[in-house]
């Protein structure tokens, strides 16, 4: 055969077939191969039959593909049980490996699974990627009326069907004991839209409930089934009471539905036509009619075909017919439609929880980041004091991709058993953060199901198999260029190699680099938590005590539910040492609040004009003592204030500023939800939402005139929080045994697991924690890296103190070299915390992402840390005896 | 991991593994050489597969069944300088280890009936 001969289609497949096979396998037989493949393919030609050839192809085909395959497997086997004995050869070494990768394996698990629950597991239900949210975007009222829930479920170009679903809350009675559950009012397509099939008995029918006086009926959901009754198959048909009033149960719903929002443990569904004829509110009357009652999440399900654009679209269309048709209370109606994984927990958070849980997400991977860094470290010290081992297996025919491919090995194996160690660990977490989310509020049943389902499990082999690749690879690389040789011939001595001195240098530098930039976050966030508590939030929370109560679950009327609030009042303003209580709706920056579109009268004449949303309240004459909020105008609620009399409003200074500037309000009215009222007094702006909000209007409202269906009372006292807690449950006892009173607390605590703080708790908890973990590794890895240093510098040291070196010389060098690290470390780290921070401003409060403070703070810590980690093994060198230290040579 | 060293530790052999060692029994041979030599003696009732073939020849190696020759045939008739395998003297043990575990079933079953002894010997 000529060299010059341009070769064959053949053999170039031959040539790229064998190029699948192992390293080693090639090396050895790649030609042989080969040539034997060739020898054959010219064989078959020249016996000149088609079949033949064909048969050659489909035979060199199934070989290749079985061969190859096996070849390497066999490979990575060897592979593996060499990393295995060796490792198990260097317990502490392993060990400690192992450990460090769990740590930032099993925090980025975490938050995958985290991100998994709020952005990605797919509802139980059919077709889960069909569903979309349709939420309105403008204002702080997400939801739509039912009649326009109705319109935009007549867009049935792009949308097979739609429904609207409504989660409350009330008691359940069942022989006698009682509980309270999380259930929803679902319009009647609910289940057949969402294809879920009954487990027992049935689900809703269409229109059912609709007819006046229709026997109420409720689906239980086969978790609460499951754990209320037991599984106990003959529920069906018997009554349960929810609210106060008896329901029938129709039937379980499937094992695997867990409703359709992530968030809330739902365990009953009520058809929604039944939300007049069993709760006797007032403000629902107009549910199915009035168009401004925005009372339903909605989600419509894309026809087979249709884009989420093309159905926007459409819906927006259909928004803005409705806007012309009805300007009073559609001007404001922009219309949101996002997929229903993005809707999560509501569709107004979902973008911002979207952002943080990524965020955190993110600040794991460079945890991540820095464990594998530290393991590389580790490997390469290790590999270094191995060294005449990998020479001798090089002289012994192992090639150096052979060599580095055993790093890598090593790196994986140590990955991937710390993924196992890991697991139990964010099990156990993801069942304490459940728990922790279930009990920031007992108002609804959060239930966050963080568990780690195939989806989470799958992202962490991968991320332990990126940072077992990556704590694999410098000494990979670092392998692939030492000079073996050199190795063999420098005797006892086991030098380490400059390439692999100065990447485990880098290593170092990385670690630092990275730890200060999740510490850098972390402190970012530590300050914003300061930052929120110390906004004013226009009252004074310290001193004051909530507890929450809902007459209205137990089936309780206008009359009666004021019969409760003014009983429980008057016996809690009685407890010794209460100076002040009342009653108010919701507690501000709860993570349940209320908002009404207001409008001043006359309505302001400009065409383009819409009704603000204004935070609302029901309170009672007491609160703003109670909560010392200062009055700005006019009075505050009194015994002239009551049901029958001139609905009344007290409003903040935004809104009068808003309606009426530079004018007193005093005197004039407005319209909220509906309702006619006349301001009658004015007080100083606060907080109703989050800590973070610009000024927003606020409306109070006399529970006198609104009896509201739940409130909580607000009590100052200097008492301590725990007798007073008790002695509060006893006395609402009292006033009603049948009222259920729950989240009993200091105002403080409210706060905290409230919309005020709570972000920003779990925000600077988890940056604080990945930030000194991962200062911790570094500080580790800096150690070994000097530590190592010095083990190596012994002679030279003991020479330089035969010479006269002072220990205080010596020292100075060795902190001198931790400190060259710290320092360079330190200087790209805040270039990289720079670049993070600015992903963190949108949730940063009060605090710049380029805070100096922070910076500062942090670079002085971390230089403190890498001081410490450098001291030791400094002070060691101090200790070298020059006489041993040349002697051991 | 020690070495093997006694023969039965090897049984049984997979028959083209013992194809291979039969194959080699009468001299070097270079991998393509084994096939064609296989195919031919068993009237191509037995084909190897190359990659197969080389697999085998690896394990084999690495067993210390079979070892490159380093006696070349003439320059002339060295066939792109491929490499040739030899069995050593425990590839050789091992291969008759397994025709004698052959033939004890061999014999087994003919005293049971199940295949009729051969008329002539």
């Amino acid at each position: 055969m000529s060299p010059a001969r341009r070769p064959s289609f053949a053999e170039r497949v031959f040539h790229a077939l064998v190029r699948l096979f192992p390293f080693d396998f090639r090396a050895d037989h790649g030609r042989d191969l080969e040539q034997t493949l060739r020898a054959q393919h010219s064989e078959a030609r020249r016996a000149g039959s088609m079949r033949a050839l064909t048969r050659l192809w489909l035979d060199v085909a199934r070989d290749v593909f079985t061969t190859a395959p096996r070849e390497h497997l066999a490979v990575v086997k060897q592979d593996v049980g060499y990393a295995l004995r060796s490792l198990r050869r260097a317990p502490v070494f392993a060990i400690s490996a192992v450990l460090t990768l769990a740590i930032g394996i099993g925090a980025m698990t975490g938050m995958v699974a985290v991100l998994n629950t709020v952005m990605f597991r797919p509802l139980a239900v059919d077709r889960p990627d069909q569903l979309i949210s349709i939420s309105n975007q403008n204002g702080m009222n997400a939801y739509v009326s039912y009649k326009d829930l109705q319109d935009y479920r007549a867009e049935t170009a792009v949308l097979s069907d739609a429904i609207g679903y409504v989660p409350r809350v009330a008691t359940v009675s069942v022989n006698g004991s009682t509980e309270r559950i999380t259930f929803e009012l679902v319009t009647d397509n609910y289940f057949s839209m969402l294809g879920v099939q009954p487990a027992l008995g049935r689900l809703i029918r269409p229109n059912e409930g609709r007819a006046a006086r229709e026997a109420p009926v409720v689906v239980l959901s086969y978790d609460y089934w499951l754990s209320r009754f037991g599984g106990d198959p003959s529920i069906v048909g018997r009554s349960v009471r929810l609210g106060g009033q008896p329901f029938t149960v129709i039937g379980v719903s499937s094992r695997s539905f867990r409703g359709t929002e992530s968030l809330l443990r739902v365990s009953a569904y009520v058809p929604a036509w039944m939300i007049e004829t069993f709760m006797s509110w007032a403000s629902q009357q107009g549910t199915f009619e009035d168009r401004s009652l925005r009372t339903f999440s909605m989600l419509g399900r894309l026809r087979p075909g249709v884009s989420l654009e093309q159905a926007r679209a459409a819906l927006v269309v259909r928004a803005s017919l409705l806007a012309r048709d009805y300007p009073e209370t559609h001007k404001d109606v922009r219309l949101r439609v996002i997929p229903e994984t993005q809707a999560r927990p509501n569709p107004q958070l979902g973008a911002v929880v979207r952002v943080a849980a990524t965020v955190l997400a993110g600040l794991a991977a460079l945890l991540v980041l820095i464990t594998s860094a530290n393991v590389a470290n580790l490997l390469m010290a290790r590999a270094v004091s191995r060294s005449r081992e990998v020479a001798l297996r090089a002289a012994l025919g192992a090639r150096r991709g052979r060599l580095a491919r055993q790093f890598l090995t090593e790196g994986l194996t140590l990955a991937l058993l710390g993924s196992v160690v890991a697991i139990p660990f964010v099990m156990l977490a993801m069942t304490a953060l459940r728990n922790f989310v279930s009990n920031t509020t007992s108002a609804v049943a959060f239930d966050a199901d963080f568990s780690l389902d195939v989806r989470v499990l799958t992202t962490m082999l991968a991320i332990a198999i990126s940072a077992g690749v990556v704590a694999g690879l410098a000494p990979a690389l670092a392998a692939c260029r030492a000079d073996l040789g050199a190795r063999l011939k420098s005797g006892a001595r086991e030098t380490e190699h400059r390439t692999g001195g100065r990447m485990r240098s880098a290593l170092v530098v990385v670690q630092v680099a990275l730890s200060l930039t999740l510490l850098v976050s972390g402190g970012l966030f530590i300050r914003s938590l300061d930052r929120a508590r110390h906004i004013d939030l226009g009252f004074e929370p310290e001193g004051m005590l909530v507890a929450t109560t809902a007459p209205a679950l137990q089936g309780y009327d206008f009359e009666k539910r004021l019969a409760f609030y003014r009983a429980g009042r008057e016996r809690i303003a009685g407890i010794p040492g209460v100076e002040h209580a009342a009653w108010i709706q919701f507690p501000p920056l709860g993570i349940i609040g209320e908002a009404a579109a207001v409008t001043p009268e006359p309505r302001p004449s400009d065409p383009d004009w819409r009704a603000p949303m204004a935070s609302e309240a029901d309170i009672s004459p007491e609160y703003f003592e109670t909560a010392r909020v200062r009055l700005v105008e006019g009075r505050f609620f009194d015994e002239r204030d009551r049901a029958g009399s001139t609905p009344v409003v007290i409003i903040n200074q935004t809104l009068a500023g808003r309606f009426w500037p530079g004018q007193s309000p005093i005197g004039r009215a407005l319209i909220a939800d509906g309702d006619r009222v006349e301001v009658v007094g004015v007080v100083q702006n606060g907080k109703y939402q989050n800590v973070a909000e610009s000024p927003l209007g606020a409306i109070f409202r006399p529970v006198e005139q609104t009896s509201p269906v739940s409130a909580s009372i607000a009590i100052r006292s200097s008492r301590s929080s725990v007798d007073l807690a008790r002695e509060v449950r006893q006395v609402l006892a009292l006033a009603d045994p049948e009222v259920a009173v729950y989240d009993v607390r200091p105002m403080t605590e409210h706060l905290d697991n409230g919309n005020a703080f709570f972000p920003f708790r779990v925000a600077a908890f988890l940056t604080g924690l990945f930030g000194s973990m991962g200062a911790l590794l570094a500080s580790i890895g800096l150690y070994g890296m000097i530590a190592y240093h010095v083990s190596q510098r012994i002679r030279e040291i003991g020479v330089r103190m035969a010479l006269g070196a002072r220990a205080g010389d010596i020292m100075r060098d060795v902190l001198a070299r931790g400190g060259r690290f710290a320092v360079i470390g330190i200087a790209l780290g805040i270039v990289l915390a720079a670049g993070v921070a600015r992903l963190l401003e949108g949730l940063l409060v009060g605090v710049s992402p380029f805070d100096p403070l922070t910076y500062t703070a942090v670079a002085g810590l971390l230089v403190a840390i890498c001081l410490i980690a450098s001291l030791v093994p400094a002070r060691r060198a101090t200790t070298v005896d020059p006489l041993v230290a040349l002697r051991a040579e | 991991m020690a070495p093997r060293t006694r023969a039965e530790s090897f049984l049984p052999l997979t028959p083209p593994m013992l194809h291979t060692l039969v194959a080699l029994a009468d001299g070097d041979k270079h991998g393509y050489a084994i096939l064609k030599e296989i195919a031919r003696r068993t009237d191509e009732s037995v084909r190897l597969s190359a990659g197969t073939l080389y697999a085998l020849i690896r394990r084999a190696e690495a067993d210390g069944l079979i070892i490159e020759s380093d006696e070349r045939p003439d320059i002339s008739l060295d066939d792109e300088r491929r490499r040739y395998y030899r069995l050593t003297p425990l590839g050789r043990k091992v291969a008759a280890a397994e025709i004698d575990r052959l033939e004890a079933i061999v014999e087994m079953a003919r005293e049971k009936k199940l295949v009729p002894r051969p008329r002539s010997v």
